[in-house]
This record gives structure tokens, sequence and C-alpha cells, in this order.
């Protein structure tokens, strides 16, 4: 099973070598490609530097179009499965295994690293409450139940690829799982851990968080009635 | 009626808004096909100020108190939909310029891979 690796990374010089380092050494038969996305630090130094596998945009472009790039290079170099991977070190490459294994075994669309799974860690605070609501939504417009829909980290099958590469509107998001296990498959839960940050900024600060969660709920409710 | 004055005030100011759109299609900062929207708005004024009865006879067949009524409301909603097309036109757009831009990224990535001799 050939399955890539797509880290989109925007303005992460900090964090971005450690993690490829080792999500390489971690899982050596997994490819890796990163997407600059056109970031105003070093981030493109690190990659060179390095010899990673990594494409450059030119501009800023935003997270789902810097995930479409690589979509597009995983359809063009014939990939079984795309990762969705963090350049900020909350993934821990060790999943990717886990995740391939259950893609294949269960026939889903895409697999989940999900943190809330077996029920030990609870979500909490404002992004936790975010997250129940959409878990909720999900639920009641598709029947799929999703205890982690925000988790960053996710795996495509083949069908997923070609869907991501030549949609005009389909969002590396929340949102996007909803219609995933409404139109285009099954969506299977793995459990996992993610770290905290290895640095850099998150994008989620708290003023972000409501802003991010009312989109989402919203995307969710439209898309049931007009995708 | 419409006072004399204000008939007056509209054409000139619809010859103004024709003068400057017309500046701007000089200078090419607007395409000729954007252009003609704000021309036959102009004009539209144009026949108003000249014609006010238009309005007026419309507005009162329609059921409106008064004429301004009416041509506030069909401002307000010709201008809607114009914003509106308007955001789908940036939403083809930011495609288009993502879509150019991945293209490029991994146009780039394919003249690494060929030449094996890059310095």
């Amino acid at each position: 099973m050939k399955i890539l690796a797509v880290v989109p990374a925007y303005n992460e010089e900090e964090c971005l070598e450690g993690t490829v380092s080792s999500l390489q050494n971690t899982c050596p038969e997994v490819d890796c490609l990163i997407v600059n996305d056109g970031s105003k630090d070093s981030t493109w130094d690190v990659v060179r530097r390095n010899g990673f596998n990594g494409a450059c945009l030119p501009i800023n472009t935003g997270l789902t179009s810097a995930f479409k790039t690589g979509m597009k290079y995983a359809l063009r170099h014939d990939y079984d499965a795309v990762v969705q991977f963090d350049a900020d070190g909350q993934h821990l490459p060790a999943y990717i295994p886990v995740m391939a294994h259950e893609l294949e075994e269960q026939g889903a669309a895409m697999v989940i690293a999900s943190r809330y799974l077996d029920g030990t860690v609870k979500p909490s605070g404002a992004r936790g409450a975010g997250s129940r609501l959409i878990t909720f939504l999900i639920k009641l417009t598709t029947g799929a139940k999703i205890t982690d829909p925000t988790s960053g980290m996710r795996m495509y099958n083949r069908e997923m690829i070609r869907l991501f590469s030549t949609a005009f509107d389909l969002a590396p998001e929340p949102d996007m799982v909803a219609l995933v296990a409404r139109r285009y498959g099954k969506v299977v839960e793995i459990q996992a851990t993610m770290q905290e940050r290895q640095g850099g900024e998150s994008y989620l600060k708290l003023g972000n968080v409501i802003k991010y969660m009312s989109r989402t709920c919203l995307s969710i409710l439209m898309s049931r009635f007009l995708r | 009626m419409l006072p004399v004055y204000l008939r007056v005030l509209l054409v000139l100011g619809a010859l103004f808004a024709l003068v400057v759109v017309g500046r701007q299609v000089k200078k090419e900062k607007i395409l000729v096909e954007d252009a003609v929207f704000w021309v036959v708005l102009a004009a539209i004024f144009v026949i108003l100020a000249v014609f006010p009865d238009l309005a007026i006879v419309l507005a009162h067949n329609l059921g409106f108190m008064s004429a301004s009524n009416f041509v506030y409301l069909a401002i307000i909603v010709l201008l809607l939909w114009k914003v509106f097309t308007n955001s789908g036109e940036i939403s083809r757009l930011k495609t288009k310029v993502n879509e150019l831009a991945q293209e490029i990224a991994l146009a780039h990535m394919d003249e690494k891979e060929k030449p094996e001799d890059d310095r």
C-alpha cells in the first residue's frame, strides 16, 4: 500500500524539521510531501536544507488549497492513501500504519485518529464544547458517530484523493467529515493520543474558536440540504 | 411632483457617474463588459429624472405610499443582487488563483525531478 503523508506548512520553521524527521524514522515506508504555503519565515529553507520532498506555493493560499496541492500530487503519483499530518508535531506518526490497516480492513473512505474514541479522555474547554456540538450535528445529519471530528489527523482512500483533487469546494475540515459520511463512504476512527504543539503559534486561539465552530456547524447544516 | 432643481441634480449626478465610469474604462481600470452595468444604471437615472412620472405611476400602481419608497427599494434590491454576484465572482477568482498556485508548485517539482544535474 503506497501511502503519502501530506504536511501543509505555513510559517513552521521551528518544528517542521523535528516533525518530518520523526515521521521518516518511525515510518520509513511512508512517503512525505511538505507543502509550503507561501511561508514568510524560513520554512522552505528547512525543507531544502534537509532534502525533504516539498512543494512550494508561490503565495499563501490557505490550508485547504495547500492540502489540495498534496492531493493532486498523490493522484498524479498514484498513491493508495493520503494521511493529513500537521507540521507542528501534534500528530504521532506511529498511528499511520494503524490507520492504513483500518482503511484497508474496513474499506473505509476515511480514517480519523480520535483522541476521544475509548472515552478515557473527554473533550474539555471551549474547543471541547464545540467538538461535542459538531459530533452531535454529524450524528443528527448523517447518523455516523464521530467522536473527534476536529482531529486534524485523517487518512483518505483513493476515491477521496480523486475527489479532493477535483472538487470545487472541499476542505480538510470537520464539515467535510459530515459530507463524506453522508455521501461518499464509511468514516472510521481509531484511538490515538496527540501531543502539545512543539512550537509556533496555533491558529485556534480562543477568539477564533467561536468563529470556527459556528462556521463549521452552519456549514454542516447547509451541506445537509444543499450538497 | 419632483421639483425641477432635484431633477437637474439627478441628471447632473448621473452624467458625473457616466464620466467617472468612462474615465476608468479609458484608464484600463475596469473592463468594458463590467462597466456596462454602471452605464445602464446611470442611464436609468437620467430617464427617471427626465420622466419622473414613470416612477410615480409605477409606484402608485404597485401600491407604494410614495414614489421615493419604490425607487429606494428598487435600487437596494439591484445593489444587493450586484453584491451577491460579485461575491460569487470573487469565489471563482479565488479558486482560480489557488488552482494556478498549486499547479506552479507542482510544475516546479517536476522540473527538479527531471534534470539530476542542478549545480
